[in-house]
């Protein structure tokens, strides 16, 4: 079983990265749990871990909350790519938190990025994610946890 | 001291003897051959004049017949005189030299002494002559005066004599010299020698000197390679070594495995107390100080030392590397070292025991899931297979509506709040199915999660925070479900071996909530029911007996409503209805209380009563309650009559236990039960008697011909 300060953890590292480089901090809505793949928005960061749990960690977010995200930033530049960095950066800021909090009972990977009109993640059968809805101004993220 | 000491001590005193005795080899042979070099060079010297001297006697006897064959031809002799003066007086002079060395003190000498002073008186007269030897006269020409006469005698008579002896003398300084060579020869002999000798010795001592330094070397190659091995020890070792003086200070040697262990390294005169501080409790700093205090004292006990250890097991919180903390779990063992005069040092051995603490750990938790499975298992043996089946069934749909719940979008406090009353009802539910089918596990799973959600009630603002542990305790229970649906479906096939029982169990287990379910025949609740009440009048330490009838006839459609009615009015009249058997004595009543449950077909409907004959419902108790929970004002509270008092038990929040238990007092049962009556267009009725009964009358219209029920 999951245990609560891993979720905390990182819940904490999304929450962290609006404080930081949008200076409004983003709240938490309703965690709920979903069997199967979930759905994720147009772009999707991804951390895997191994060791003492096996899984993967996504921070998804739909195109219209990044490129708010990014005048809040004071970015000029709303490309494909810098979307893509931009998720890619939240999921190093979980990880960080996670290397943090857990140290070595955790191996966490590079973050990774997906995206595209519909990107996919594959779960595995009968597995539950944790989804944590990260709102922020008026657009909503979802942080999925699937760890076992 | 040391065996190092006592080494180094033995080799500085070998290099102090080795030392002494070249400088006295050498300092002997210096002096020695300082000797035997001046009494060398002194017998040169006497070898010189002796060679010198042999010629003399010769020479003095050809200056005599010089002097004589002059005075013969009247010649002048003058010259002939003063030349062999000179030459005699040289011979005396340099003889006499001779005579008093000691080199040449030998009987030869002596013996050519003897001869030349018998010599010497013969030719004084002719050396002390001084007169004129010649006259002249005109007729006979020169001629010898009379003192010439005499003197040319004398020269013949010395003359003569040096003939007769000066063989003999030259004899004798030539046997002196010869003496005199030997001698020198003798000395050069006994210098080379002694040189020989101190060449050797000096070549003896610095070969002991080399075989010393080769020993040293190698002692000082093995202390090195020592040192290197216990370095590379202490380098690789796991333990934290580390040895405290009788100040309980650490030493200036310790292994590295330490700076891993505490995240520092200025171990060298750190005290033991410093080294904790940080990172224990106050009080186990002061008791692991006295403790290392303790091991100083002579007459402790090591063994008994040791069971007494604080430091055991300790729990220490450090910097994981990361910027984060980490738990670790360190073991201290201490052993003393003994020194001639008690205890010298305190040996530490520190292990870091994180692994095998976590490990017994997990096999605790192991252990106690093994317990817990064997638990259900005894309590799912007593519950038939199709009846647990369709508790699972009914548990996971109620878990997904509470994360239908959940997956509400909510920012607001108010969005959060308006969760709570819906997780209540759909939690209640299954704890109640639960505790009838005596499934402690799941029931205390369910509960805990009632607690989470009773917990967010009381906080003042709500936010997503707030039900992550929730949802993760809803995943547990989920997780719990199939894990106890694995078991049934094993129980089953345990219980019936048989193909096809096992194959209808696997049909009854889906993995996962979406599966469709089959319509499952109605149940007979009654076993599960009176399980129930056993363990509910065990529980609350009430006796009472439980008559069910009818339920069979249950129509399909309503079985689901039923039973959680039927459940949550059985627990209402465990805790709140059936007085304790004390109580009912002193009423004058039967110490066991009667409920009973009666279903039957009324014309085109059906009617459940449920009846026990406990405490009744007070009505003043009631709004007492309701007036505690703030549900109704004092005013209300006075205006209430008795009819609106008993409506009290169907609101929701309402309880008169202000203690919650694993069968009351969350003020989330009657209402449930009222509300799945009202859903199905039904009505439900009480009427009690204060000190006699209550009796709760539900009627429930025709039932729809379509079964929809999880029963």
């Amino acid at each position: 079983m999951l245990h609560e300060q891993e979720l905390k953890t990182f819940v904490e590292g999304t929450t962290n990265f609006f404080e930081v480089t949008a200076q409004q901090p983003a709240s938490i809505g309703s965690p709920y749990l979903m069997e199967g793949s979930p759905a994720v928005h147009e772009y999707t960061g991804v951390i895997n871990i191994s060791g003492k749990r096996e899984g993967a960690v996504y921070f998804t977010a739909p195109k219209a909350m990044l490129t708010v995200l990014l005048m809040k930033m004071q970015e000029n530049d709303f490309s494909h790519e810098t979307m893509r960095d931009l998720v890619g950066e939240v999921a190093n800021m979980i990880s960080g938190n996670a290397r943090r909090d857990f140290g070595r009972d955790f191996v966490i990977s590079v973050p990774s990025v997906l995206s595209g009109e519909k990107p996919q993640i594959r779960h595995k059968p009968g597995m539950r994610s944790f989804i944590i809805p990260i709102n922020w101004r008026s657009h909503s993220a979802k942080l999925i946890v699937a760890l076992t | 001291m040391t065996l190092a000491g006592t080494e180094r001590r033995r080799r500085q005193l070998i290099t102090a003897g080795l030392g002494t005795a070249l400088t006295l080899v050498m300092g002997t042979v210096l002096i020695m051959g300082f000797r035997l070099a001046t009494h060398m060079r002194a017998n040169i010297g006497a070898l010189q004049t002796a060679s010198t001297l042999q010629i003399y006697p010769q020479e003095i006897s050809h200056q005599l017949n010089s002097l004589r064959d002059r005075l013969e031809v009247r010649a002048y002799s003058g010259q002939a005189l003063a030349d062999l003066q000179a030459t005699v007086k040289r011979f005396d002079q340099m003889l006499n030299e001779l005579g008093v060395s000691a080199e040449a003190d030998s009987p030869q000498l002596h013996r050519a002494l003897q001869l030349w002073h018998q010599y010497a008186p013969v030719l004084d007269p002719v050396l002390s002559f001084n007169a004129q030897p010649y006259v002249d006269s005109d007729t006979a020409g020169s001629s010898l005066s009379r003192e010439g006469r005499q003197y040319y005698a004398e020269v013949k008579r010395a003359q003569l004599f040096a003939s007769d002896s000066a063989g003999a003398l030259q004899g004798q300084l030539a046997a002196l010299a010869a003496t005199l060579q030997r001698t020198c020869s003798d000395a050069a002999a006994r210098l080379r020698m002694l040189l020989l000798a101190g060449v050797l010795a000096a070549l003896a001592l610095a070969g002991a000197a080399g075989y010393f330094r080769l020993t040293r070397s190698s002692h000082e190659r093995a202390a090195r390679e020592a040192q290197e091995q216990t370095r590379d020890i202490l380098k690789t070792v796991h333990e934290g070594f580390f040895l405290l003086d009788a100040d309980y200070r650490i030493g200036s040697v310790w292994s590295e495995a330490l700076t891993r262990m505490f995240g520092r390294q200025d171990f060298a005169g750190l005290s033991f107390e410093e080294l904790l501080k940080d990172l224990v409790a106050p009080a186990t700093l002061a008791t692991a100080t006295k403790y290392i205090k303790l091991l100083w004292g002579d007459r402790a006990h090591e063994n008994l030392m040791k069971s007494i250890n604080p430091l055991g097991q300790l729990e220490i919180v450090m910097d994981n590397g990361h910027g984060g903390k980490e738990t670790r779990y360190l073991e201290f063992d201490f052993h003393r070292v003994m020194g001639p005069e008690g205890v010298k040092h305190v040996l530490c051995a520190v292990g870091d025991i994180t692994s095998s603490v976590r490990l017994a750990h997990e096999l605790r938790e192991s252990q106690e899931n093994a317990n817990a499975q064997v638990d259900m298992m005894l309590s799912m043996l007593h519950v038939e297979p199709l009846q647990l089946m369709a508790f699972l069934d009914s548990a996971e749909t109620s878990l997904n509506l509470v994360n239908g719940i959940l997956r509400e979008p909510a920012r607001s406090d108010a969005e959060f709040r308006k969760k709570l009353g819906g997780l209540f009802r759909e939690l209640h539910g299954i704890k109640g199915e639960a505790s009838a089918l005596n499934l402690k596990s799941v029931a205390s799973r369910v509960h805990a999660l009632e607690d989470m959600v009773a917990d967010c009630k009381r906080k003042p603002e709500l936010s997503g925070s707030d039900f992550l542990p929730l949802v993760l305790r809803l995943d547990d229970l989920l997780a719990h479900l199939r894990s106890v649906r694995e078991m049934g479906a094993r129980l089953t096939t345990l219980k019936e071996s048989g193909p096809a029982a096992a194959a209808s169990v696997a049909a009854a287990a889906p993995h996962g909530s979406a599966a469709p379910r089959q319509p499952r025949p109605v149940e007979d609740l009654s076993s599960a029911l009176q399980s129930m009440a056993e363990r509910l009048a065990e529980d609350h330490a009430k006796r009472f007996r439980l008559t069910v009838s009818g339920l069979s006839e249950v129509p399909p459609s309503y079985a689901a409503t039923i039973k959680d009615c039927v459940i949550q009015m059985l627990r209402n009249a465990a805790v709140h209805g059936i007085e304790p058997p004390e109580v009912r004595r002193a009423h004058t009543k039967h110490d066991v209380g009667a409920v009973s449950v009666h279903f039957r077909k009324v014309g085109e409907g059906y009617e459940l009563v449920f009846e026990d004959d406990g405490a009744g419902i007070a009505t003043e108790a009631l709004k007492a309650a309701a007036l505690r929970q703030q549900l109704i004002s004092e005013e209300e509270a006075r205006s209430m009559d008795t009819r609106a008092a008993m409506a009290l038990i169907f609101r929701p929040g309402f309880s008169t236990q202000d203690d919650v238990s694993m069968d009351a007092g969350r003020g989330v049962g009657m209402d449930v039960v009222a509300r799945s009556v009202y859903a199905l267009g039904g009505r439900i009725g009480v009427s009690t008697h204060p000190g006699r009964f209550t009796r709760f009358k539900i009627l429930l219209p025709a039932a729809q011909a379509v079964s929809s029920a999880v029963a």
